[in-house]
């Protein structure tokens, strides 16, 4: 029997019975990339998951290895230093893209304005996300918020405003990381959210405009078109946002103390500087979990608003 | 013009400015200081060239010369390492997804359309959960230090991208020509790699392009698997600057130099990204 679920091969090939390699020819398309995810994707993180059921001390160079059962699972629940970790993560990406998601939103919505010299504008606001985060944590975190050469505090003290300690104070320096990263990746939300507003029908837009203000007819039409759009950048910016590292490294390094940690440096810290393969894979493997839940929770809302949007008549 | 309509268009033009501004300053900011040098920075940041400090060169100069083997190395391995995930990741997509459109598998209740989501949901993975068990693989392997090592390591980062962006290009190339390559005795993968891909050359340049990209700015990976032969542009950035003696010119000229092929890259991207980025790629 064939199964081939071909389109377009020629009836008349099939009436000869194919070779074995014809028949299952469609495999050579997609074999490769799924062997390349199984083998280095998929079994890493299987093996991740077995790490974190050992004692593995890459500082040994004998490479002794030992059963650890739930050790470093149970050990992150009593360590102070992971929940604050978990904590700092969680903040990152809870108020860091609802930020990112106003003003990206704001600046797309103006974008799409017939207005002069627009498309100039759309091209110069993409700039931030072409630099490595190294770089924008360098140029945007380390040398605007430096305490005595950076220009901020300059445009304080011309001012006669205190200077702030920008990088050394736990509140301040969370909210600096914050601010550089939304410098680095708003456009990626415009961007986005701009392609969504440039898909909705002019005639929609006019139409509601007739008989209704501007505001209502943002809130009232674009905003729930633009719904789909939203739950993307939204999901996509939190998943990315709950990976945070090198904007942290580059400029506080963690600190002060441990107040700008996230999970990803935390299991850097924790596998690189103190070898601790088998802790630093369970921190890996509960940022993994906390994303999945992320998601799981986010998915719920979303068919629960898309249920209710399409029972008003206006689905997306 | 109704009052209301103008007063919104003031308002939105003020958004442009405010926002102009918060965009220019660092950039600004990180060209100027890579034409300073260090009496410039001290003890007050000065603002405009020529008349509060001299351009130089002597940052530019410095990393050609002093800084030579490490900032050539660090751009080589970012250029391997880059390129060739980008076009691995890209022909392994291209594969994927022509397979996804142009065929149906069907394996238990899995169907096109689970496995592109599978390949999808890779690229939720925290880089971090595959980190360590990429660390004990390439000891044993001896990929620690080596940009194979980070080609190996980009490539299954951005193949999920590459297939997505790939799937929807094949999605928009017209059958007809491959098929009538197929009557003429060509196998399906001799119609793929002659007619189809061709076809799809504005996708495939997108893909190549956005994967160059996100593994040149790449941080965790080159950072761990990486000490100092095959080390990348941004972990040889991120180690100056987690020194206590900055060279804050040397830094923004590297960050400079560092961005230069991503522009590059951008320009030439921006025709694509009308049709081929805006349509597929980030849905």
């Amino acid at each position: 029997m064939l199964n081939a679920g071909e389109i377009g091969t020629p009836a008349a090939a099939r009436a000869i019975r194919p070779g074995w390699f014809v028949r299952h020819e469609r495999w050579v398309f997609l074999a490769p990339p799924i062997a390349v995810v199984l083998l280095l994707s998929i079994f890493p993180l299987i093996a991740s998951l077995a790490l974190s059921f050992t004692f593995w001390d890459l500082g040994v160079s004998a490479g002794g290895i030992r059963f650890a059962g739930l050790y470093h699972w149970a050990r992150l629940l009593h360590d102070e230093r992971f929940l604050t970790a978990l904590r700092t993560t969680l903040l990152y990406a809870l108020i860091g893209v609802p930020l990112q998601y106003a003003i990206g939103l704001t600046l797309a919505v103006v974008l799409n304005m017939d207005l002069r010299g627009r498309r100039f504008f759309r091209v110069f606001f993409l700039l931030p996300m072409l630099l490595s985060p190294v770089s924008v944590a360098f140029i945007a975190g380390r040398m605007m918020f430096h305490e005595t050469q950076g220009p901020l505090n300059h445009a304080l003290s011309a001012l006669g405003l205190p200077i702030v300690s920008w990088l050394s104070n736990a509140k301040i320096a969370f909210l600096a990381i914050v601010l550089v990263d939304s410098w680095q990746w708003i456009p990626f939300m415009t961007l986005v959210l701009l392609a969504g507003l440039q898909g909705i029908p002019t005639e929609v837009l006019e139409a509601a405009e007739l008989d209704g203000s501007p505001r209502q007819t943002f809130w009232r039409i674009t905003f729930p078109l633009l719904l789909p759009w939203t739950l993307t950048v939204v999901l996509l910016r939190s998943l990315e946002m709950l990976k945070i590292m090198d904007v942290i490294v580059v400029m506080t390094g963690g600190g002060p103390g441990i107040a700008t940690e996230s999970l990803t440096f935390y299991a850097y810290q924790t596998g690189m500087r103190n070898f601790n393969l088998g802790s630093a894979s369970a921190i890996g493997f509960s940022l993994l979990l906390l994303a999945i839940a992320l998601s799981a929770v986010f998915l719920l809302i979303v068919r629960g608003w898309v249920i209710r949007v399409s029972a008003d008549g206006n689905a997306p | 013009m109704r009052p209301r309509a103008r007063s919104g268009r003031i308002l939105a033009y003020l958004v442009l400015a405010v926002w102009s501004a918060v965009v220019f300053f660092p950039l600004y900011w990180m060209m100027s200081t890579a034409f300073k040098q260090p009496m410039d920075l001290f003890p007050t940041p000065t603002y405009l060239p020529w008349l509060q400090f001299q351009p130089s060169l002597a940052a530019f100069h410095a990393l050609l010369t002093d800084h030579r083997n490490e900032v050539f190395g660090a751009f080589r391995n970012s250029l391997v390492a880059a390129g060739g995930s980008a076009l691995i990741a890209s022909f392994l997509g291209a594969l994927g997804g022509y397979g996804l459109v142009r065929f149906r598998y069907r394996v238990g209740r899995v169907t096109n359309d689970d496995v592109a989501f599978w390949f999808a949901s890779q690229r939720m993975l925290p880089p971090v959960v595959l980190v360590f068990p990429f660390l004990v693989m390439y000891r044993r392997l001896n990929l620690i230090d080596t940009a194979a090592g980070l080609v190996i390591a980009y490539t299954v980062f951005n193949l999920p991208l590459a297939l997505w962006i790939m799937r929807d290009t094949f999605r928009n190339v017209p059958q007809e020509i491959e098929e009538s390559a197929l009557v003429d005795g060509a196998t399906r993968f001799g119609a793929f790699l002659r007619v189809s891909l061709p076809l799809a050359a504005p996708g495939l340049m997108a893909s190549l392009l956005i994967c160059f990209v996100f593994a040149w700015n790449e941080f965790l990976f080159g950072l761990m698997l990486t000490f100092q032969k095959a080390q990348t542009v941004p972990v040889l950035i991120a180690g100056q600057v987690t020194q206590q003696a900055i060279e804050w010119s040397s830094m923004s000229a590297l960050s400079i130099l560092a961005v230069l092929p991503v522009i590059l890259i951008g320009l030439l991207l921006q025709p694509l990204l009308a049709h081929g980025l805006a349509s597929g790629g980030l849905k």
